[in-house]
């Protein structure tokens, strides 16, 4: 989840309320969703909330929502833009895999060092969020005042000429320009080569036959989505901005758009529009068109639980920095939304809105008044009485991880995958393994009881151990391509352990559960030959029993005795 | 008339005419005096003997005891030493009498207090004076002293009747002043009596002492005259463990019960399953960075090639569409591709999907409640309290017209049954429920706010695909968070996996 780190000063000063103590503060922040999770070394408050309220990715943000929930501000608020001087002119050579760009002209920032740090932290949050590390949207900050434009007539009418940029595609070891943190001229190739940042994404753009790139009159300033070129570097100097976002989703690049301009409004600052001529059309962004949904009053008090009037509800919306339209006639709203939200996709994300305004912990719990039946499942109960009557038998219950690796689940008992001894079922593996310790799920339960084994050698001796679990094996046949199916294992290890310790133990829980058990000889490499059994329950062969191969014991440094048994759960069914 | 040895042996050592005491007949019959007692008991209730106590008091003087016997009380060498310095006319500095008494360390505190005490003089400001009239030859505490000290004439002398009152409060005296220790004793005396007698005349038999009772014993009716030797019950015995359902599987049970108690069934449903199932139901945006290989295991297998047409066709809607007429759907590519692809299960949501869209165990008409205790599997980083597997609590309530109050409202009875108060219900963000909370309680021992569960109303989104019209209510919660904080165990690997502590699943508290 997303953390932004606050600092509580500015808080203080953007939202007006000197009076707030740091606890305070917190408090009212968790009412917000964003939790307290720590300080940073410089004292601030590093707050973690949920994905979906991603204007509150900064300090600016975080201020709105406290303003709103204070009663400070009401309604829907969207800052003026002036008309746009700028145009994005987006060229055919564009990579297809990034075909959107959208911006704005920020005029008139006093960035000091803290609003540029809350600048940057937002630029990296949203990259990491809704940008899907840059993936589906990455923003590049420019001075504006390094850039030169070309004159240009958006029109085509000879009316006044504005300036414009270019977003194209370059060949790889095209124009050269010198990115951020670097002294010398790169090619796109090389900054991904060379640079750490081009490094770390260079996966994004690697396979593009051509790279996606922004230019002015002078040449290449932006590689998006990897870097920006350093003759247009934002420092504390800067007075007026441009801001461009590449992606793969228009929406998704003019949300996060709206989302830092209005941060940077929130510092006095002058949002100006930017042309983006696409060759089938010309758009005008920011996109700060407020959008409206329709929520009805009886949806509101049944999921809230509670009666409320209609002047209340408005009330509620507008300090969710909504407004809301009530329509007496039909019972419902009209609730506009500001075009920072990003998670309003049904009206009952404004209900939650107006949950939140009211207070959700000021709701009165009540235990539903509603009667049904409860029950266990067949198989648990099942798994739950074998369980039983092995802690009955002297067994300790273990339970053990479902994945394994292959040497563990085969090769150090002995057992080959795609023969057909029991356990030797083919494996189903995990595509990109996290650790080579579990590559496959286990296709049955007698490795992991040799492993706890291996593991408690410096415990007492005896060590009866059983396991009730799954195992899986790779089955075209299923849906799910997986055959899972319960397995029950036990193993005795004891200086005197034998054959028949073993059998008389899987022979009472076959009696307690009225199957029938013969155990004819059988193979398994994982036994010594001549003391191994199948396992036939009520005529089918489910399992095998015998005495531990000592290439297995001593494979698993055991140097004592150790008898086993596991057979399929159903078949005490 | 038989009779266990040692009473037989007590009995026959016994005399009707005097009174012998435990330890004569301990030397007697060559039993332990605490054998010869209890046989001595055994007979008296049987009427054969009976039993006298005295109690006598005896002094022994103590090592301080003898010096002063010997030297004098400090407090009399000190009457002395200031008489013969003239004190009983003038007061005399008392460094000089205590210097010519010959007084050393504990002792001039010890003559000082008993000096004031016996009236012997005054003593103040350094200054000592003697009353003229005292006897120090008189003192009783000294006559009671040397009159138990052996050798001395006078302790021959038997105390007159007159002094016997004045040398008991003496001798309590020289008690409490630690110079005599006093010791009292019951001494136990045995008579024999009429029918002992006439038992002993008429032939007593040892009857035998029986260490096992064996079933010939029972069979032959041997017991009935049998004494069974006494063993030390008190003696440890050796070590036994049985076994014991393991504690995880013991906290589930406990978390079946409490839910099953409320009215909910249990699902179950396949670990392997298809990320539709796992994701796409629930309105996981299929570009969501939880659905990367990073965050779930994957599996080498073929896709999933049934998946019900229809629904298949509702999900893509919802994700790309929306649902109703004001919904919007996520600005996020989806493929079915991707939606048949089998993964591990991430939670066990994918159970609550299949069971929601009828495919499980047919259409579900509200009321429903259902849970699950399952296994889920995360590409997690191992530490103390982070597993790849754990186990998830899942449960929801299907039903007409529920509201957050109603979700609220269970949960504070769900987590009451595991001790757990005062809920805080925190906003927060889920994209399959609407509105979600993380729910904080107060930890029942440490008293500290902690997370112990995310909850929520099902979003339009997963119902209405899934073909339920009505509100379902949601959470889930890890098992492991619950033992942990019901147990204080600070590492799940020392209890889940190959690499568990033996020992630790032995000794574990049984849980109820």
């Amino acid at each position: 989840m997303p953390v932004v780190d606050v600092d509580p000063d500015e808080l203080r000063r953007l939202t007006g309320h000197d009076e707030k103590s740091d606890e305070e503060l917190k408090t009212d922040l968790f009412a917000l969703g964003l939790e307290f999770e720590g300080e940073t070394e410089d004292g601030l408050l590093q707050l973690e909330f949920g994905p979906d309220r991603l204007d509150r990715l900064s300090v600016e943000g975080v201020a709105r929502s406290l303003r709103y929930q204070y009663g400070d501000d009401r309604g829907v608020y969207v800052p003026n833009t002036n008309d746009a001087d700028w145009t994005i002119v987006v060229e055919e050579s564009v990579p297809d895999e990034r075909p959107c760009v959208t911006g704005a002209v920020i005029r008139g920032v006093d960035l000091d060092d803290d609003a540029l740090d809350s600048l940057i932290q937002l630029q990296e949050k949203l990259h990491a969020t809704m940008g899907r590390k840059r993936a589906k949207g990455a923003i590049g900050i420019h001075d504006l005042t390094m850039l030169k434009g070309a004159a240009y007539d958006p029109e085509g009418d000879g009316g006044p000429a504005g300036n414009s940029i270019t977003y194209r595609g370059v060949a790889p070891d095209g124009d050269r320009f010198v990115p951020l943190d670097a002294d010398r001229e790169m090619t796109p190739a090389a900054v991904l080569a060379d640079h750490p940042t081009g490094e770390t994404y260079a996966s994004l753009v690697g396979a593009y036959d051509r790279y996606p790139a922004i230019y002015d009159e002078i040449g290449l300033f932006s590689f998006p989505p990897v870097i920006n070129g350093r003759r247009t570097e934002v420092s504390t100097d800067s007075r007026n901005l441009f801001v461009e976002l590449t992606g793969t989703d228009q929406w998704t690049i003019d949300r996060m758009c709206n989302v830092i301009c209005y941060a940077l409004d929130a510092r006095g600052a002058t949002i100006e529009e930017v042309g983006v001529d696409y060759p089938d059309g010309r758009l005008v962004r920011p996109d700060f068109e407020v959008e409206t949904k329709t929520v009805t009053h009886d949806r509101i008090e049944s999921m809230l639980g509670i009666d409320l009037d209609v002047e209340e509800t408005v009330d509620l919306f507008e300090r969710s920095g909504l407004d809301a339209v009530p329509d007496e006639t039909d019972g419902t709203y009209e609730v506009s939304i500001p075009p920072y939200r990003t998670d309003v996709i049904h009206p009952l994300d404004l209900i939650d809105d107006v949950g939140r305004a009211y207070g959700f912990n000021d709701l009165d719990p009540r235990y539903p008044d509603v009667a049904t039946v409860g029950s266990r499942h067949d198989r648990s109960k099942l798994e739950s009485a074998a369980r039983t009557r092995l802690v009955g038998l002297g067994f300790e219950d273990l339970l053990n991880f479902h994945m394994i690796s292959e040497p563990e689940n085969y090769d150090r008992m002995g057992l080959t995958a795609g023969t057909g001894a029991y356990g030797g079922d083919p494996p189903v593996t995990i595509t990109e393994p996290y650790s080579e310790d579990y590559t496959m799920l286990r296709t049955w339960a007698l490795p992991s009881l040799l492993m706890v084994l291996e593991n408690n050698t410096h415990r007492t001796y005896p060590q009866d151990l059983a396991e009730v679990g799954l195992a899986a094996y790779a089955d075209d046949d299923e849906n799910t391509g997986v055959a899972e199916r319960r397995t029950v294992a036990a193993a005795l290890a004891r200086h005197d352990a034998t054959y028949e310790n073993a059998k008389s133990r899987l022979a009472a829980l076959c009696r307690g559960f009225g199957v029938d058990l013969v155990t004819p000889a059988t193979d398994h490499p994982t036994f010594i030959d001549g003391r191994v059994a199948d396992v036939v329950i009520d005529g089918e062969t489910v399992g095998v029993i015998g005495e531990i191969h000592p290439r297995v014991l001593v494979e698993h440094d055991l140097d004592l005795p150790v008898v086993a048994f596991e057979f399929r759960l159903d078949a005490l069914a | 008339m038989q009779l266990p040895d040692s009473q037989v042996a007590v009995l026959e050592a016994a005399s009707a005419t005097e009174d012998r005491t435990i330890e004569r007949l301990s030397e007697a019959t060559g039993l332990k005096p605490e054998t010869v007692t209890g046989a001595a008991f055994d007979l008296e209730t049987e009427g054969l003997v009976e039993v006298s106590t005295d109690e006598t008091v005896s002094h022994q003087v103590t090592d301080e005891g003898e010096t002063y016997a010997e030297v004098g009380l400090p407090e009399v060498r000190l009457y002395r030493a200031a008489r013969a310095a003239g004190a009983d006319n003038d007061a005399v500095p008392m460094g000089q009498v205590i210097d010519a008494a010959d007084l050393d360390g504990p002792e001039v505190d010890i003559a000082l207090a008993n000096y004031a005490r016996k009236g012997y003089g005054d003593i103040d400001s350094g200054q000592v004076t003697a009353d003229p009239d005292t006897d120090p030859d008189a003192d009783p505490e000294a006559a009671a002293l040397a009159s138990l000290c052996p050798g001395d004439d006078e302790a021959q002398r038997p105390p007159s009747s007159q002094s016997e009152a004045d040398d008991a409060d003496a001798l309590d005296r020289l008690v409490r002043r630690g110079l005599v220790d006093r010791t009292e004793r019951a001494v136990r005396s045995v008579t024999l009596t009429d029918a002992g007698v006439t038992a002993l005349m008429e032939g007593v038999e040892t009857a035998e002492t029986i260490d096992r009772l064996t079933p010939e014993l029972l069979a032959s009716g041997e017991w009935r005259d049998a004494e069974f030797s006494a063993y030390n019950v008190e003696a440890d015995a050796p070590a036994e463990r049985g076994g014991s359902v393991h504690i995880l599987r013991q906290t589930a049970d406990r978390v079946k019960e409490t839910l099953v108690g409320m009215g909910f069934r249990e699902m179950g449903g396949p670990h392997a399953d298809s990320e539709f199932w796992i994701n796409d139901c629930l309105f996981m945006p299929q570009d969501h960075p939880a659905r990367t290989h990073w965050d779930q295991f994957a599996l080498d297998v073929p896709p999933m090639e049934s998946i019900p047409d229809d629904l298949l066709d509702r999900v893509r809607s919802a994700h790309l569409e929306g649902v109703g007429e004001d919904g919007d759907g996520y600005h996020s590519p989806w493929t079915e591709a991707v939606a048949r692809e089998v993964d591990l299960r991430g939670h066990t949501t994918s159970l609550s999907m299949r069971y929601l869209s009828g495919t499980e165990i047919g259409d579900l008409d509200p009321p429903e409640r259902f849970f699950s205790v399952e296994k889920v599997y995360r590409n997690d980083t191992l530490d103390p309290t982070h597993l790849l597997e754990f186990f998830q609590i899942e449960g929801w309530v299907m039903a007409e017209n529920l509201s957050v109050r109603d979700l609220m409202g269970t949960f504070e009875e769900f987590y009451r049954q595991f001790g757990i108060t005062d809920l805080e219900f925190k906003p927060h963000y889920n994209p399959y429920t609407e509105p979600s909370f993380e729910l904080f309680g107060t930890h029942p021992e440490t008293g500290e706010l902690i997370e112990i569960g995310n909850s929520g109303m099902f979003r339009e989104e997963v119902l209405r695909p899934l073909g339920v019209e009505c509100d379902v209510m949601a959470w889930g919660l890890a098992l492991e968070r619950l033992l942990m904080l019901m147990y204080g165990f600070d590492d799940i690997r020392d209890v889940h996996g190959t690499l568990c502590d033996l020992d630790l699943l032995r000794n574990t508290e049984v849980l109820h």
